[in-house]
């Protein structure tokens, strides 16, 4: 959206921006018609792939009764919780490995051995450890979010331009004032890219984080539904699922805007 | 600087409705039990089974509570998570199928059945497509049959091959869990489908099927509760009162079938009609396991080790506390 509006910036014909606006929109839309366009002319058997619409009046009843508004709310307390958690620990661990030789050694290899454990797998050693509630769940979504964000401040930092730390050094600047102007700001480009990646991570492993034991959030209530075939449910949550990835994506590229405004501006580092 | 003022703007209330949201759901996620000190009981149990019934009905939990004992109850969405808990303590007693306790056992898992529930043998079995042309099991020779491993279908269909005088090379057995079994059936893709209800009355139902044979002398998919023989052996007291208890609710889910029917629709959001057939077909209980359960299970455990699908050759009777 803020991306639209600074290009339109430049353009003098009001359609040309309402145009441009709208341009995201279109594949969803385009699909969402071919959706109802195949269940009404009876292409696809609606006992299998059932209508938007009656998807949308399946969310409506789901709100009406109390159960959407809650799910939706425990899982977002889910997700939140193991992100900041997560995301914390990997930011403190990438900090650590970029900067220190010492500690890369000690943490790395060990990091990336646990980075590709599917996190199916690890429900069984989740549960034995935090039992079933929600530290169980919660810790699998950190698991999950750590990891881009780990590698992304870990590259970040180690992908600094030497040079311009060379630079720093020759005018004088204390270790301290090095990385807060220096290699900070030149890693925060790519760790907000890793925050971004982290984010749809987050909503994934939550999806297999509410199958341990639980009777809320929306994975609960799309494997339920999947279970016995509630095929409206099941696709309002894939929806659900959509729309909260598109919402924190916003809350990500709006933050990187406004954290990355000295890199279009060119002027100094907004501490 | 307006464009600047504006993504603040959006970037502070999109987080503010965001946390709030979040808020909200941790406070959703506390308990809202009484503080009493009562010995916490946990049950691990599957949406729609007998000790959801005994849930919904809240007699169980009302008669623990005047013993002593506060019943908490535990979802889970597959039977792999429930074992796991109550391996690790996580919960106490468990619901399971006849053959899960089976493969338990056999791979260590220190199990002792509580009690047993009824036989539920004509809501579980063999479907087909109505119009598929296989009227007798012979006639599955070839075909792809979908299953899920480690369960009473899979012991089903080894009873109901058997019984045809076929091997298991002699169809094309595909392991899937129910719901995708349930789309592979109705797409066609699987020409059979062996299950339980309520999927069996779903599939007859909605989805142009019949019961090509259902479990009679094949076999009787009860209801098992288990425990650890760590609690087990020091909770006699507490596991002679569940199953009194859960007997008492499953008498009342057998003189109540209108009641069980619209309950259970509700939870699982399932029709009355697939639901009225699913009750009408089998009967609830809740007894001690007698040597003739014992000798069933043994059956299950020797076809299982007889089809190497457990390793171990076991005694259904060492599950037993005496």
């Amino acid at each position: 959206m803020a991306q639209s509006a600074n290009t339109a910036a430049g353009q003098p014909r009001s359609s040309y921006i309402k145009w441009h606006q709208l341009l995201p929109w279109l594949i969803p839309a385009l699909l969402i018609a071919l959706w109802q366009l195949a269940v009404a002319t009876h292409w696809i058997d609606s006992g299998l792939l059932p209508a938007p619409l009656a998807v949308v009046q399946d969310g409506i009843k789901l709100w009406q009764s109390g159960e959407l508004p809650k799910n939706i709310s425990i899982s977002l307390f889910r997700a939140t919780t193991g992100f900041v958690i997560g995301g914390l620990a990997g930011f403190v661990l990438g900090l650590a490995n970029g900067l220190s030789h010492t500690s890369r050694l000690l943490f790395d290899s060990t990091i990336q051995m646990l980075r590709n454990i599917p996190h199916l797998s690890l429900i069984p050693l989740v549960i034995i450890l935090l039992g079933i509630g929600e530290p169980a769940k919660i810790s699998l979504v950190t698991i999950g979010v750590l990891f881009p964000v780990y590698i992304n401040t870990f590259h970040g930092i180690t992908s600094v331009d030497p040079n311009l730390i060379e630079m720093g050094q020759s005018y004088g600047l204390s270790k301290w004032q090095l990385f807060t102007k220096i290699i900070f700001p030149g890693a925060l480009p790519t760790i907000l890219v890793g925050v971004r990646y982290a984010l749809g991570v987050m909503w994934t492993t939550l999806i297999v984080a509410e199958t341990i034991s639980s009777n809320s959030g929306i994975g609960y209530m799309a494997s339920n539904a999947q279970e016995f075939m509630d095929m409206d449910t099941v696709l309002l949550c894939i929806v659900i699922y959509a729309l909260l990835g598109k919402v924190s994506d916003l809350i990500a590229k709006a933050l990187e805007d406004l954290c990355l405004d000295w890199k279009t501006k060119g002027g100094a580092a907004n501490g | 600087m307006k464009s600047k003022r504006f993504k603040t703007a959006l970037l502070l209330i999109l987080l503010g409705a965001w946390l709030a949201v979040a808020g909200y759901g941790y406070t959703q996620t506390r308990p809202t039990t009484s503080k009493e000190a009562l010995t916490r009981v946990v049950i691990g149990f599957q949406k729609g089974d007998i000790v959801d019934i005994s849930r919904q009905h809240q007699v169980l939990a009302q008669k623990m509570k005047a013993a002593g004992y506060q019943v908490v109850f535990k979802e889970f969405q597959d039977g792999a998570a429930l074992m796991t808990a109550l391996k690790s303590g996580n919960i106490n007693y468990a619901r399971l199928g006849d053959a899960p306790p089976v493969v338990n056992q056999a791979t260590g898992l220190d199990l002792i059945y509580i009690g047993a529930g009824a036989a539920k043998e004509e809501g579980t079995g063999i479907l087909v497509k109505k119009d598929s042309g296989i009227d007798t099991l012979a006639a599955l020779k070839g075909k792809r049959i979908a299953y899920a491993k480690g369960t009473t279908a899979q012991y089903t269909i080894i009873q109901a091959l058997a019984k045809a005088g076929l091997s298991l090379n002699d169809v094309k057995l595909v392991n899937m869990d129910q719901s995708a079994s349930s789309v592979a059936f109705a797409k066609g893709s699987v020409d059979a489908w062996v299950t339980w209800d309520p999927f069996t009355a779903t599939a007859q139902i909605n989805q142009n099927a019949k019961l090509l044979t259902n479990a009679k002398g094949l076999a009787k998919d009860r209801d098992f509760v288990v425990s650890s023989r760590r609690y087990a052996t020091k909770h006699r007291a507490i596991s002679k009162a569940l199953l009194k208890y859960m007997s008492q609710d499953m008498a009342w889910a057998r003189t109540h079938p209108k009641q069980v029917i619209s309950m259970q629709s509700k939870m699982l959001k399932l029709s009355k009609k697939i639901m009225r057939l699913t009750v009408e077909r089998r009967t609830f209980a809740m007894t001690p396991v007698t040597t003739s359960i014992v000798k069933e299970q043994q059956q299950i455990a020797d076809v299982f080790y007889e089809q190497g699908l457990i390793k171990k050759r076991i005694q259904v009777k060492d599950a037993l506390l005496n």
